[in-house]
């Protein structure tokens, strides 16, 4: 990550402008209050501490950045602050439709849709596009039952 | 670690997201 990705302007910009980033050795005890058995390991908190997103293993810059946004989009929908969550999700499918974070972001797009309105539609429309693009996606098997709303 | 502003402190880091109201990357790295 340090020799390929973190230099990478748009990573540089990305984390400037949405996050604050903190780094920690994996032989530190924090890393084993949060479970850390391999490296990388990149974990979304929230300003409280809580965790909402985590991957591991390493990420070139044009798939960090949009796992990011999808993290980002995590803590803003778990918030309850559903444009900002909108606003993450928007920029992950304008800049980076192909990434391997856009499915699991259409599906996070149909929750917040459904969460922010109470309206069951979101989830019918994000199966409906999940199913279209991504018909062997996990996030295709896991909208399956959306199909009916 | 090029121009990325690294905390290192998970207090600080915390401090400063909620001051700004963003989330926080953490990286679990191996320090070799």
């Amino acid at each position: 990550m340090d020799a390929v990705t973190y230099p990478q302007k748009a990573v540089e910009v990305f984390l400037a402008d949405s996050m604050v980033a903190l780094r920690i050795p994996s032989d530190q005890p924090l890393a084993k209050e949060f479970k850390v058995s391999w490296t990388p390991t990149l974990v979304t908190l929230d300003w409280n501490g809580q965790e909402h997103h985590r991957t591991v293993g390493f990420l070139a810059a044009e798939e960090l950045v949009p796992s990011l946004l999808l993290g980002s989009a995590k803590v803003y929908s778990d918030l309850e602050l559903f444009d900002k969550a909108f606003g993450c999700l928007g920029k992950l499918f304008s800049a980076y439709p192909a990434s391997d974070a856009a499915p699991e972001a259409i599906f996070v797009h149909g929750v917040c849709g459904y969460k922010s309105t109470h309206n069951p539609a979101p989830l019918k429309q994000a199966y409906e596009q999940l199913q279209k693009t991504y018909p062997q996606n996990e996030w295709t098997k896991r909208a399956y039952p959306y199909r009916l709303l | 670690m090029g121009a990325i502003a690294w905390e290192t402190d998970m207090k600080a880091a915390l401090d400063k997201a909620q001051a700004g109201q963003k989330p926080v990357l953490v990286d679990f790295f191996n320090p070799g």
